[in-house]
């Protein structure tokens, strides 16, 4: 919730209407109904192609889209959750009392970088593998990886983190 | 800001250790709201009507017993408490006892209500009590303490003198924070029982749950190992799932 709009519900609101809805709110407007406020034409706007406000779907993802008057199913936009297989997992739900607190510091890029390139960097330098401006001369699979194909491969999985 | 009143609504740190529960759980287990407005709308101001205040007792806050004590129609007067800066009494600590019928006895701390600035000596400030009373039976006559303030019902025995003192935290060369007795600067140290929680006495004897507790050992292996790859990517790799496919770019407006 955005600050200016709460704070617009504290203005008092004095207006006159003969419209259905504002005549329906004194009774509904202690919690939400969404989707069916309004008048005939306008949730009839609201089903259509361009709805005039956002269409609540209440946390709901879609799973296909509209086509021509019927639904088609996109397989690909179901949620399917794979779940490894832990016959011989150690872990167990809870963590014994008697095993010590682990504190660790966070993970962070520069850490990631040390771990996958400067030990390459590192051999190239002295067997002198970079070039003037310290590019490598005989470059491995990270080091050839771009931005680009970096976020494909990531989106490839299907998450929508990126 | 009334930060005093803010504090009293709050429970003892030493109640959420000893409980081992998270403290949004206790906070959860004890608040009653009768009506907040939905949220995710901007329609709707952040408006909760809940219960402001809770009657403390002996009852821990997540019990049964608590709740039947703060029932939706129970209103009982407000208790006033002496604000008590830094906390220094603790389970299994010596105190003697500064009023009532056992003033001037020495006995162990076995409970701590830090919500009511109160502690419960062991066997000590007792009166008798009848359980199970019925038409047909007499009861059971026991014996049960009374709970004792920390601010004038109590004080802690120097361990050199064995007498009450006042005490003051201070600091030692290494860093550490202890009580020190004002009579004789002697340190009295933390007991041991101060551990305890509803789960063990102590850490070292807690019984492992052999089906639900993961060993210290296996808790301890580090398997992570760092690589260019998300989450995903990782399981996919792992479980040999193959995509080719990229989703078509998508842009924010």
């Amino acid at each position: 919730m955005s600050k200016t709009s709460s704070l617009i519900n504290f203005i008092s609101k004095r207006t006159i209407s003969l419209s259905a809805p504002l005549e329906g709110k004194r009774n509904f407007r202690k919690f939400p109904i969404p989707n069916k406020r309004g008048s005939r034409l306008h949730k009839k706007q609201q089903a259509g192609p361009n709805p005039e406000l956002e269409v609540d779907r209440r946390g709901v993802r879609d799973t296909g889209y509209m086509l021509n008057g019927r639904f088609v199913k996109v397989p690909e936009m179901i949620p399917e959750l794979i779940v490894p297989d832990l016959t011989n997992c150690e872990l167990k739900p809870y963590v014994s009392y008697k095993a010590a607190d682990v504190i660790q510091s966070e993970f962070t890029a520069q850490q990631l970088f040390d771990a996958v390139y400067s030990k390459k960097i590192v051999t190239d330098y002295k067997e002198g593998k970079l070039d003037q401006e310290g590019n490598p001369l005989e470059p491995s699979k990270e080091e050839n990886l771009q931005p680009d194909e970096a976020v494909a491969a990531a989106r490839r999985t299907g998450s929508d983190l990126l | 800001m009334r930060i005093f009143g803010y504090l009293a609504k709050k429970v003892g740190d030493l109640t959420v250790k000893y409980s081992n529960f998270p403290e949004s759980y206790i906070k959860r287990s004890f608040e009653q709201v009768y009506w907040k407005n939905p949220t995710g709308y901007p329609q709707y101001p952040k408006a909760v009507v809940a219960r402001k205040r809770f009657r403390f007792t002996t009852n821990r806050p997540w019990t049964g017993q608590f709740r039947q004590q703060n029932d939706r129609d129970v209103h009982r007067k407000k208790v006033f408490l002496e604000p008590v800066g830094e906390w220094s009494f603790f389970r299994g600590d010596r105190v003697e006892i500064m009023v009532g019928k056992d003033k001037g006895k020495q006995g162990i701390v076995s409970q701590v209500i830090q919500e009511r600035n109160w502690v419960i000596v062991e066997g000590l400030n007792t009166h008798l009590r009848t359980v199970g009373k019925d038409k047909s039976f007499p009861g059971v006559v026991i014996q049960s303490e009374a709970p004792l303030l920390v601010t004038t019902g109590v004080k802690l025995v120097d361990p050199e003198t064995l007498k009450p003192t006042e005490i003051e935290w201070r600091y030692t060369e290494e860093g550490d924070k202890v009580r020190v007795s004002k009579a004789s600067s002697r340190i009295i140290p933390i007991p041991k029982a101060s551990e305890e929680t509803i789960d063990y006495k102590s850490k070292e004897v807690y019984i492992e749950n052999e089906q639900k507790d993961t060993k210290a050992d296996v808790i301890a292996k580090v398997t992570f190992a760092p690589k260019l790859n998300t989450f995903e990517m990782d399981i996919m790799e792992e479980m040999g799932i193959k995509e080719d496919r990229v989703p078509a770019k998508s842009y924010w407006y």
